[in-house]
Parts: C-alpha cells; sequence; structure tokens
C-alpha cells in the first residue's frame, strides 16, 4: 500500500495526499502542467518536495515531515518503484534483453539467472523474439513493452505509469489495456496512472484523483467523479456538461437571474444564500414537446448526428444558457427535433447535483483524509 | 633525410597526454554537463588555452616552471614540462567533445538508470559512458591531433633539445630555417596524413552517433 503526502510552493505548488492500496489502479488526471508527474518523479525519488511523507509497503521512502520522526530521503536506486516513462526511456545501446537484465544487475543472482529472468519477463510480454534487438529497431509499442518488462523485472512495490498511452496507436493501445488488466491482477502491488486523457482513466482506472494547479481536488471512483464533483473546477476538469450556476438558500435553488428555482436535499453543508455551481445528467433532462407547469422553454440551437446517436444542444433564450442533450435517431424524430424548433424541459431535481463554487489556487490546502480513504 | 626522432618523440607526447588527459577529461566533463553555480567559469578557464596566444601561455608556463623540478627533472627544456604544457593547452580538446556527449544523454535515459536500481557508479560505466563513448574518442583524437601539431608553447617551453623537446613540428620550422624543404615536406607530409585520420575519427568518419531512444 502506498501512503502519500506531498506539498510544496517552488518550482511549481504541489499539495497532494494520497492512499492507494495493493491491487488499485490509481489514475492521476489533470491538465498539462498540474502536477500529475511530479507527484509520480516524488514517489520514485526523482523529485524532493520541500513537505512529505511517502511510505510504500510499510517502509519510509521519504520523510519530510517533523511530526512524523527524523528525516528520511531514500535514494531513487533502492525504492524499488517500477517507472515507465512517458517516452520510455530505453537504454539505446543495449538490446531489449539487456534493458531488462540490467534492471537485476543488484539482485544478488548470477549473469545466467538474471538473463534467464529477464527473457522469462520478454516472454510474459509476448516479446521472447525481441530479445536481442536493440530499441531503435522495434515499434513504438514493442518499445514499451521492453520498458514494462524492465519495470517490472525489479518485482517493484509499486508501480508508476507516466502517460503510457500517449505515444502509441489506438490499436496497440488496446491490447496494452488488456496487459495491464492482466498485470494488475497477478502482481497485487499499487499502481499509478498518470493520464491526461479521462476516458482512459474511466476505462483502467479503480479511483481517480483530479489534480489542478498542484492540488488534489477530488478522490473518487469514477462513476462518482461524474455524477458528484466536488466542486466547479472539478466538474469543469472531467468535461461534465451542462454545468450552470445559481444561488441555494433553504433547500432552493435558484437559476442565475431566471424565473426558475428547482426543490433541492442536500446534507446540509452548504451555507445559506451561497453561490453554487450545479449539473445535471443526462438522466435528469427529458425534452418534451409540449409546454406544462415546471416546463422551462427552449429552442434546438444545433443537432449533430453521430450514427444512431445525436448531440443536441438546446438554448434557454430567456437566460442565454445552453445545455447539451443526447438521444437516439429515433428520439429526435419522436420529438420532431430540427434546429430552431421550441421544446420543453424537464428537470428531475432529485438528480441535479450542487457544489461549491471552491478557490482551487490555495496550495496549502491539502483534501480532507476522507477523500483519500479507499 | 626524415627526422625519426622527431616523429617518435611527437607521438610519444600525444600519447602520454591522451593516456593521462583522457581520464581526467572525462572526470571534468562529467562533472560539467551537470549544470552547477560555477559551471560557466569553469567552462571559460578551460577554454582559455583556445584563445590565448601560444606564446601568452609558453610565457606563463616558463614563469611558473622555472627553477622546478618533478621527479628529479627540471620542468623548462625538458620532456616532463612539455608534457605538462601539453596537458594544460589540451584541456578544451579534450572535454569539450565529452561533455557535449554527456550532455546530449536525454535526462531520461539516467532517471530510468536510477529507478531500474542502478547507484552512481554502475549508471556512469553501464550506460553514461556507452553512450558518450563518440565524445571521449573525438576528444581524444582532436587531443591527439592537436598534441602533434602544436609548435609555439612546445618551443617556448622546450626549446628543440633533439629527443627531449624537440618534436615533429619543430623540426620542420628548424628544416626550412636551413633549407632542408625535402625533409621539411616529407614530416609535413606525415604531419598531415596524422592529422587527418584523426580529425576524420572525431567526425564520426567510422559510424554514426546513437545517443536516446529513437523510434522504428
Amino acid at each position: 500500500m502506498l501512503k502519500l503526502y506531498i506539498q510544496q510552493t517552488v518550482p511549481n505548488p504541489l499539495a497532494i495526499k494520497l492512499e492507494v492500496d495493493d491491487g488499485e489502479i490509481h489514475a492521476l488526471v489533470g491538465p498539462s502542467g498540474s502536477g500529475k508527474t511530479s507527484v509520480l518523479r516524488s514517489i520514485a525519488g526523482l523529485h524532493h518536495p520541500e513537505i512529505g511523507h511517502i511510505e510504500c509497503a510499510n517502509r519510509v521512502w521519504l520523510n519530510r515531515d517533523s511530526a512524523r520522526g527524523p528525516r528520511v530521503a531514500q535514494d531513487a536506486s533502492l525504492r524499488s518503484c517500477g517507472f515507465l516513462f512517458q517516452q520510455y526511456a530505453l537504454f539505446p545501446h543495449l538490446s531489449a534483453l539487456e534493458n531488462v537484465r540490467i534492471a537485476l544487475h543488484n539482485n544478488g543472482e548470477s549473469r545466467a539467472e538474471q538473463i534467464q529472468c529477464a527473457r522469462d519477463w520478454l516472454a510474459q510480454l509476448n516479446i521472447a523474439e525481441l530479445a536481442n534487438r536493440l530499441p531503435r529497431q522495434i515499434s513504438g509499442g514493442q518499445q514499451q513493452r521492453v520498458a514494462l518488462a524492465r519495470a517490472l523485472a525489479r518485482s517493484p512495490k509499486i508501480l508508476l505509469l507516466d502517460e503510457p498511452f500517449s505515444a502509441i496507436d489506438i490499436p496497440t493501445r488496446q491490447t496494452l489495456y488488456q496487459t495491464l488488466a492482466e498485470l494488475r491482477k497477478r502482481l497485487h502491488i499499487p499502481i499509478i496512472l498518470v493520464t491526461h486523457d479521462l476516458r482512459e482513466a474511466h476505462l483502467l482506472a479503480d479511483r481517480i484523483t483530479v489534480i489542478d494547479q498542484g492540488v488534489g481536488l477530488q478522490t473518487a471512483n469514477a462513476n462518482d467523479l461524474f455524477a458528484k464533483p466536488r466542486n466547479a473546477r472539478v466538474a469543469q476538469l472531467v468535461g461534465i456538461p451542462n454545468l450552470f450556476q445559481g444561488v441555494f438558500n433553504a433547500g432552493r435553488l435558484q437559476w442565475g437571474s431566471s424565473p426558475w428555482a428547482f426543490q433541492i436535499t442536500d446534507k446540509g453543508k452548504i451555507p445559506p444564500q451561497s453561490q453554487v455551481a450545479w449539473v445535471i445528467p443526462q438522466a435528469g433532462l427529458s425534452v418534451h414537446s409540449t409546454s406544462q407547469d415546471g416546463r422551462i422553454p427552449c429552442r434546438v440551437k444545433h443537432i449533430s448526428a453521430l450514427g444512431q446517436i445525436a448531440v443536441i444542444e438546446f438554448v434557454i433564450e430567456a437566460i442565454a444558457e445552453t445545455l447539451t442533450w443526447e438521444a437516439s435517431a429515433a428520439e429526435v424524430r419522436r420529438l420532431g427535433l430540427e434546429q430552431a424548433a421550441l421544446v420543453h424541459l424537464e428537470f428531475n431535481c432529485d438528480l441535479i447535483h450542487i457544489m461549491p463554487l471552491r478557490p482551487i489556487n490555495d496550495p496549502r490546502r491539502f483534501m480532507s483524509a476522507a477523500d483519500a480513504a479507499p | 633525410m626524415l627526422d625519426t626522432q622527431a616523429i617518435a618523440l611527437s607521438l610519444t607526447l600525444a600519447f602520454w597526454t591522451l593516456v593521462l588527459l583522457i581520464p581526467f577529461g572525462i572526470w571534468v566533463a562529467h562533472r560539467l554537463a551537470d549544470a552547477g553555480p560555477l559551471k560557466s567559469w569553469a567552462e571559460a578557464a578551460l577554454a582559455l588555452p583556445l584563445v590565448l596566444p601560444p606564446t601568452v601561455l609558453g610565457y606563463y608556463f616558463i614563469v611558473v616552471f622555472a627553477g622546478k623540478s618533478l621527479f628529479g627533472e627540471p620542468l623548462v627544456f625538458s620532456f616532463t614540462g612539455l608534457l605538462i604544457a601539453s596537458l594544460i593547452v589540451n584541456l578544451p580538446f579534450a572535454i569539450q567533445p565529452i561533455q557535449r556527449a554527456f550532455e546530449a544523454i536525454p535526462p531520461e535515459i539516467k532517471e530510468a538508470a536510477k529507478v531500474s536500481g542502478l547507484n552512481t557508479w554502475q549508471r556512469f560505466r553501464l550506460i553514461e559512458l556507452p553512450l558518450a563513448w563518440r565524445g571521449i574518442l573525438s576528444g581524444a583524437a582532436m587531443t591527439f591531433a592537436h598534441t602533434l601539431g602544436e609548435f609555439g608553447v612546445v618551443l617556448m617551453v622546450g626549446g628543440a633539445i633533439p629527443g627531449e623537446t624537440k618534436t615533429a613540428s619543430i623540426a620542420i620550422y628548424d628544416k626550412v630555417q636551413t633549407f632542408d624543404t625535402a625533409g621539411a615536406g616529407s614530416l609535413s607530409l606525415i604531419l598531415l596524413i596524422i592529422s587527418l585520420i584523426a580529425i576524420a575519427v572525431s567526425y564520426g568518419v567510422f559510424g554514426k552517433p546513437q545517443t536516446g531512444s529513437q523510434r522504428a
């Protein structure tokens, strides 16, 4: 299990707390420069944050927190991390086999045993036939498998994957997804995946931590993250459509300056008269051709037909807000949806999720411990 | 008549300069490749022999060497003094190509070596040194060729004592002064050929450089 918190103000602000279980794939997502890779490098010992504590498999790798005992900063070469670099970072002068064997250089075994072990890893990743090739003689996907074999050869206590799928084509990516899923079953170590691709994180990870400007904003499983983003910035970063602002007061959500309000049940965490952000999922919206009390009139702004699915943009002219809604081609026909058509939207208040408009640029603020709990 | 003694002396001087300077040059170049607070000053100091006139260098060598000896040999007008001067004059020729080669190794390659469990010495020996070998070869070739051709410093520090400090380049000068154009010509041709081969090596005639992870 990995337990980590790190904090720094230079060169980039960072304030992250993380706990990753054995066998868990945990994705770190966020925009470029958000600090995802710095977290990974801190775990590997390639970066030393000002303050922090990193513990993996019950061993302290870093302690720069006087409250938690003497200072510890274990060298990267001793941390037992499997690190898959974004551009693989294979040693260009060594064959695939030697690239893997070199990770076993200090394991105390004879050279013959190390070579056999390296061959086994190449075979497990289905690239045994490439053993004698140099990195420049094999494809990007094959290079990545060699790099993965090298990362795993030392029997690491944690596997760190830095944007591992960003530089390879989509068919190769699919087979590597499978490889990762199989490895995860066998290895039973924490696996941390850095990606800016939310779809990929959703597909592969058990839990996701959203990072922005060096701050961990929310840790949750993918479904919770999309249904209940912690604040407006998380909703924005994970690309949730239909994100709006309003004022929440005693169970009543007033939509901006509009005449419409919704009755919302919340947990009493939001103070009265608060400016809030809110989202409505696809399932919480229904579209009707007829007017009725509680329905909001709008016009079809744009229809994008994508095979059997259409994405429709509605504009509520009274408040100049736009909503998107996905529907089947049959549904579009049934409702007679076409450009500029007048329709009526009905919101299911039970599915509206409200959240604070919290500032996100305070590097001193950690996520709450509850966020990081498994 | 071909002055084989002068050629042998030049080759001996070049050989010892190489043997002593290249290991030191690798160490200095490796340190300089990692940026430090005094890197620019160190690089500037090491590059001085490139811009200073040989007479200026020679003058300072004479001032410093005067009256001093090493292993019982005086430093002025001796092979030992010549060798020390050669080591200093050749610093930029040896160090700069090796430093560039170390600098060309992508940082993630060094980091990958680190997280693969290799200690500092193993990273240097197994990863960085093999990746910088072309730079080392280039530094060695430049040093060798430059030592063969050095004239001004050699003349000022060593004079022209046959078998002791009279190198091929000094011998050529002497032969021209005494109108032995045939002797000067044959010595010049030999130096030309040796230098051409050495420079060709440094320019990578015998293979392409290979650093960084390349895609198929």
